[in-house]
């Protein structure tokens, strides 16, 4: 496979011999990767095995060792300012202001990405809307369940109308029906056009993803559509394919149908 | 801009809904005024003096009546010799001892002053060195009056004398009244730390929190960042200076000599000073009573080589020279100027000068670490 600028520029993601080392140890490894826009892209993995890094360089967050990635088109280490106007992240801890009410936080970020006061005003109504946070625009974030915390997070990830999410476990931490709900709404979001992609340890999850990976030790061990991959491997479910390729067991997520 | 309107305002939301910030920028000001003046005034009310006096001349007699009626010390007796006095203070029995040498009144027209004998207990340190700072000050205005009175009466000696008049040090508060001289001080302390303080612990809850990567994320640049975080806290470091220098003027009824205009520039020179120290604490500090200590351990020592409790100029040569270096010695000089003296810029340029030189050094490595560590 051979990749170059403008075979990526009409991909999300792409990672060529992406590598990243903390001291000795290796924690993202050479890897390769390309997404397609307007997937929901599963980015599976046991703990530790390097999801979170890859994300935090495909966001300029964190610089590569070595290798190099586009982000809708955009190398990561010439251009991450450009990529950040680009894409919204949702990262693994929830990190908006605790102390402030949810629509304060909504606002802060519209503003931060230079919209202006109409804009956000309408954003923050089509959007608190369509997640449900409208009758708790005046809540303190800190008094909001976790499962709208996640969707705050979602909302203001997306203020400014993002093509490509990076979604860090969204859905940790919540019960079957919240992460059902929340999963609804990715699905929105990627009929409105963006590509979504997601890190997760519920294997139901997975199940909703257009593709997936999975990862194992800084490298991506298994690669392709969630049925392909069950068939070619043998198995019945994602959480045994899991088990196989990875040795450890994903969440099942007690998946309510 | 209209990113730094933003987080601007977003800091100012946080700070109204933070109860315990609010209390700490609104009471500790009073609390701290009021326990600093009260304490330093009642602190010297009962320094232990005893004295010798060898040269028994109306000068000397007047120069220990000068300790007696200052308020601040008493009397402990004379005693006949050195030795005596060596004992008294080994017991505990006086905190400073006096010994007014023979040819005193002589020694004073020749502009010899440093002949008296001052001898300090170095075991209760914060009463014996400001004691000694207030004795030193009472010999340095007797002597000053003596010599004043000597030229009045001799002015043949004018040129001669002018040369020797002894340098004083409480020049700008001779009353030695220590609430003058310590409520600009406090003054001082109090927008040191709100200002340092709060800005370090606010990047630091950032950190803490982990909002300050979702921040990274976002277009925000570093600088941005900076002036966002930073502007609300010189917006409240003025409110406290302003609500300080009032209680200061009408409740201790200190005066105020000098510019209002003057004290603003000083005070953004300053700034940069403790904002700089707030954002460099932070840089290395994870979480926020981290950043606190951290910016407390700088302040502690700025103040303490500041001239805070006692002059400068009776710290060792070598500490005496560094303190050149201490931001904080320069604003306090400034600030003491100000209220009581009413300097005007000519006469502090020099403060004004390393003011700026410090403050823009502090401020700029803070932020050349900060970018860094966002890298
Ligand atoms: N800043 C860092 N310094 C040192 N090691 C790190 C750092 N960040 C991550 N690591 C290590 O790199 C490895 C991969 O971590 P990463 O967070 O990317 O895993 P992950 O796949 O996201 O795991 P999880 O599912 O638990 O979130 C881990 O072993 C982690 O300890
Ligand atoms: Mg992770």
């Amino acid at each position: 496979m051979t990749l170059n600028h403008s075979h990526s520029s009409n991909l999300a993601v792409v990672a060529k011999d992406l590598t990243r080392c903390f001291g000795n140890f290796t924690a993202v490894d050479n890897l390769q990767l390309e997404v397609s826009r307007g997937e929901i892209f599963g980015f599976l993995g046991a703990n530790g095995a390097g999801k979170t890094t890859a994300i935090r360089m495909f966001c300029g967050l964190l610089k590569p060792t070595s290798g190099e990635a586009w982000v809708d088109g955009l190398p990561i280490s010439r251009d991450s300012e450009k990529i950040k106007r680009r894409i919204g992240y949702m990262s693994q801890r929830f990190s908006l202001y605790d102390d402030l009410l949810i629509e304060e936080n909504a606002n802060f970020f519209g503003g931060v990405y230079g919209l202006s006061k109409k804009e956000i005003e309408l954003r923050i109504a089509e959007q608190f809307e369509r997640l449900g946070l409208t009758k708790q625009k005046r809540t303190l974030t800190s008094e909001l369940p976790l499962g709208f915390k996640q969707r705050l997070a979602l909302a203001c990830a997306m203020m400014h109308r993002p093509r490509l999410l990076f979604l860090d476990e969204p859905t940790g931490g919540v019960d079957p029906i919240a992460r059902r709900e929340f999963w609804d709404l990715i699905y929105e979001t990627a009929e409105d056009g963006a590509t979504v992609f997601v890190t997760t340890h519920y294997m139901d999850e997975a199940e909703y993803c257009s593709r997936v990976s999975i990862m194992k030790d800084g490298k991506i061990v298994a690669l392709g559509v969630p049925a392909e991959l069950k068939r070619k491997h043998g198995t019945q479910t994602m959480e045994d394919l899991f088990l196989k390729l990875v040795g450890v067991s994903g969440e099942s997520g007690e998946s309510v149908e | 801009m209209k990113t730094i309107i933003t987080i601007v305002r977003k800091e100012f939301q946080q700070i109204l809904r933070d109860k315990g910030m609010l209390r700490m920028i609104v009471a500790v000001p009073i609390i701290q005024l009021f326990i600093f003046a009260y304490a330093v005034t009642t602190d010297l009310k009962n320094v232990k003096l005893a004295y010798v006096d060898h040269d028994r001349t109306s000068e000397s007699r007047q120069l220990v009546d000068a300790f007696f009626t200052s308020g601040y010390f008493t009397s402990v007796g004379m005693a006949e010799n050195q030795t005596k006095l060596m004992s008294w203070l080994m017991e505990g029995k006086a905190d400073i001892t006096l010994n007014i040498p023979i040819g005193y009144a002589e020694g004073i027209v020749r502009g010899n002053v440093s002949d008296v004998g001052l001898i300090v207990d170095g075991q209760n340190s914060s009463l014996s060195g400001r004691g000694r700072g207030y004795a030193e000050a009472i010999i340095r205005t007797e002597a000053a009056k003596l010599m004043e009175n000597k030229r009045l009466e001799h002015p043949e000696l004018e040129t001669k004398m002018h040369r020797i008049v002894p340098v004083t040090r409480y020049y700008y508060n001779p009353e030695l009244e220590s609430k003058k001289y310590m409520v600009p001080a406090i003054v001082v302390l109090l927008i040191s730390i709100i200002s340092g303080m709060l800005t370090g612990m606010a990047v630091v809850k950032e950190k803490e929190v982990g909002t300050l990567e979702q921040l990274m994320v976002t277009p925000i640049t570093p600088m941005q960042f900076i002036a966002g975080k930073t502007i609300p806290f010189i917006f409240i470091a003025f409110f406290e200076l302003a609500f300080a220098s009032l209680i200061a003027i009408f409740f201790f009824k200190i005066p105020f000599e000098g510019s209002v205009l003057l004290m603003i520039a000083a005070a953004i020179l300053y700034l940069q000073v403790t904002l700089g120290a707030g954002l460099l604490a932070s840089t290395v500090s994870q979480i926020q009573q981290q950043a606190m200590f951290t910016v407390w351990f700088f302040l502690l020592f700025g103040i303490l080589m500041s001239g805070f409790f006692y002059p400068v100029e009776n710290m060792p040569k070598w500490i005496y020279m560094l303190t050149y270096l201490n931001p904080v010695r320069h604003f306090m000089e400034i600030m003491r100027g100000i209220f009581l003296k009413g300097v005007t810029f000519s006469d502090i340029i020099p403060q004004f000068a390393l003011l700026f030189g410090l403050g823009t050094l502090i401020f700029g490595t803070a932020v050349i670490k900060f970018r860094k560590m966002n890298d």
